[in-house]
């Protein structure tokens, strides 16, 4: 008891939630008695780095820094206009799309909002959308980002399931099909209640030459998708390739990536992955307690009581987890209920892990967009100069759609494992 | 001559932290570099089999060092709800107390490494790996590595290097933050 006081109080004073792991564990030793475990405290959070799978995370991170200053993102955005930028509210499914490619590219929805809040946002603005609206389309976007491949929070899954990374990749796809449809038949139900504008055409030359300068970054989705779809290249490997052939297209064919810029890009990547590690080493602490508690058969135990039925089990996980990713940040909030819901779901329920990590990662990047903590709301209310409020009043339709599709992803596992070997 | 330790120390601790991103930021590229050497051999048909071990050591090294940062920078992943919600009295007293469990955490992690890697008593039997075995079942210094023929307490090292570099950077904030009228925490 006095550890669960411990972990509640050190949360809302705001110290590093890493932290927050780290010291509950030292709590949990001293009032278990258990001493001996602090002969290896410091080796465990090395040991919960020590992973092959991890080594996805910085060069994910990698080839974002390398895209987003290589010019690749407003190429693709060229490129999305020339298919659907001629119909009325063309330009809010060429958001989609182009959230859909970058989806493909980058691995954190808080990047991939940032990055498309600043692009997006002014143009649908500039064409006579709302504000809140452009916004919102922006926002919502980006959560695809973590579900279709690659995706950092499904690497972080991998290797806390244990289970191979590229596999969960694939388990991504039709989910994140069926969430940007989900997406496309919001803004249409917005486009028949309020209208849109007419939608800018590109043509003849104009389209050719856009369509012509993307196609090179379409390497960078290829190889990440290609390498793990083929069996070639692990994850980790493809995500190497991937930042060496997004320095290329920066460096050599669109030229906007300077040679100087390397050092800083490194450096960012290091420091904003550490961030995700930081936490991922105090987890493997934290899961001590866990471990000691036998806090799964606990909950176990009180869950058999109210159902057995897998479905029903999965919609409580669902009610569970958006009141917990409304309050924690999405990655920390997997790292502490993965070792706790996951033998519970595939012991007592038989839920396959890969579709039970699909479902709960659309539930976690979904309090990206919530508050009070919605991280993702407030980097899209800071750059488009929208209240967060309005923002998130113009979201209800896509968060309606995303808990549809929560609600049927939850129901039929086919659509998760249909891809997986 | 008055000398005045804050101010060094705020000093130092952005100095080490400058450091520190920088070794981070080449480890990062050594990460990449090692990946794709590892997919160059390979497919050349010579591959090395050191090459996985030594990216994961990297990663680590690199984690280990940005987690300074994150303690220097106070940019670690926290619940701001009720916090921000509080007086700025209040908010000011909730920053420092944070402050102040980050550095005892700093120095509690240190004490921990220096207990593993027990450099008294490894002196005191006269750096005789087997003596210490015997004296305090402790096998830190036996732990080999896979692949890469290093003792394991020289990759091991990296634990106690940042619990000693966030003992320094959470001093510095700790010190800045009580000597600063205004609230402490950046949001």
């Amino acid at each position: 008891m006095t550890v669960a006081g411990v972990f509640i109080v050190l949360l809302f004073l705001a110290a590093p939630i890493a932290l927050v792991l780290g010291i509950t564990a030292v709590t949990h030793i001293l009032a278990s008695g258990d001493l001996v475990l602090f002969e290896s405290y410091p080796q465990q959070l090395f040991s919960g780095l020590e992973k092959y799978g991890l080594l996805a995370i910085p060069l994910f991170m990698l080839v974002g820094e390398l895209m987003n200053e290589g010019g690749v993102t407003t190429r693709l955005i060229r490129a999305a206009r020339v298919f659907v930028g001629a119909y009325r509210g063309g330009l809010a499914y060429v958001n989609l799309l182009a959230n859909m490619m970058m989806a493909s590219i980058v691995g954190s929805a808080a990047a991939q909002i940032a990055v498309m809040s600043r692009v997006m946002t002014p143009e649908m603005t500039r064409q006579g959308y709302s504000p809140a609206f452009a916004a919102a389309t922006t926002a919502a976007g980006g959560l695809l980002s973590p579900i279709i491949p690659p995706s950092m929070l499904f690497v972080i899954y991998g290797v806390l399931a244990q289970i191979p990374i590229g596999d969960m990749f694939m388990a991504g796809i039709l989910p994140g099909l069926l969430l940007a449809f989900g997406f496309m038949c919001a803004i249409a139900f917005v486009g028949w209640r309020i209208g849109f504008p007419e939608g800018e055409a590109i043509k003849g030359k104009a389209a050719r030459q856009a369509l012509l300068q993307a196609a090179p970054s379409a390497l960078v989705p290829a190889i990440i998708i290609g390498g793990i779809l083929g069996g070639i290249a692990t994850p980790t490997e493809s995500a190497a390739l991937a930042a060496l052939s997004a320095a290329g297209l920066g460096l050599f064919v669109y030229r906007d990536l300077k040679l100087s810029a390397l050092p800083r890009l490194f450096r960012e990547t290091a420091i904003t992955s550490s961030v995700v590690l930081f936490l991922i080493a105090a987890a493997n602490v934290f899961g001590w307690i866990i471990l000691h508690e036998q806090i799964p058969q606990n909950v176990a135990a009180w869950l058999n009581g109210l159902t057995q039925n897998p479905f029903v089990f999965l919609l409580l996980v669902n009610i569970l987890l958006l009141g917990v990713g409304a309050m924690l940040d999405g990655i920390a909030a997997m790292i502490i209920v993965v070792p706790i819901l996951l033998p519970i779901a595939q012991t007592s329920y038989g839920i396959d892990p890969f579709h039970f990590g699909v479902v709960i990662s659309i539930n976690l990047v979904l309090g990206l967009l919530t508050p009070p903590v919605g991280a993702g709301l407030y980097i899209a209310a800071a750059a488009s100069n929208v209240k967060p409020g309005e923002i998130f009043r113009a979201l209800s339709p896509f968060l309606i759609a995303t808990l549809i599709a929560l609600i049927i992803l939850s129901w039929q596992p086919v659509i998760v494992t249909a891809l997986i070997r | 001559m008055t000398i005045r330790p804050i101010p060094i120390l705020s000093t130092l601790s952005r100095r080490l932290a400058g450091v520190e991103a920088i070794a981070a930021g080449l480890l990062a590229a050594a990460v990449a570099g090692l990946i794709l050497l590892n997919v160059a051999t390979r497919t050349a048909g010579a591959a090395l089999f050191w090459v996985d071990e030594l990216a994961i050591y990297a990663m680590v090294w690199m984690g280990f060092l940005g987690m300074s940062i994150t303690i220097q920078r106070r940019s670690g992943v926290s619940v701001t709800i009720l916090t921000d919600a509080l007086p700025p009295r209040l908010h000011r007293a909730a920053a420092l107390l944070v402050d102040g469990i980050i550095l005892a955490f700093s120095v509690f992690l240190l004490w921990l490494c220096w207990r593993w890697y027990d450099p008294l008593t490894l002196a005191s039997v006269s750096y005789s790996v087997d003596a210490f075995v015997g004296e305090t079942f402790n096998f830190i210094y036996r732990e080999p590595t896979q692949t890469i023929g290093v003792a394991k307490y020289w990759v091991w090292l990296i634990v106690p290097l940042t619990a000693a570099a966030m003992t320094v950077h959470a001093l510095a904030n700790l010190l800045e933050a009580l000597r600063s009228p205004h609230a402490a925490q950046v949001p």
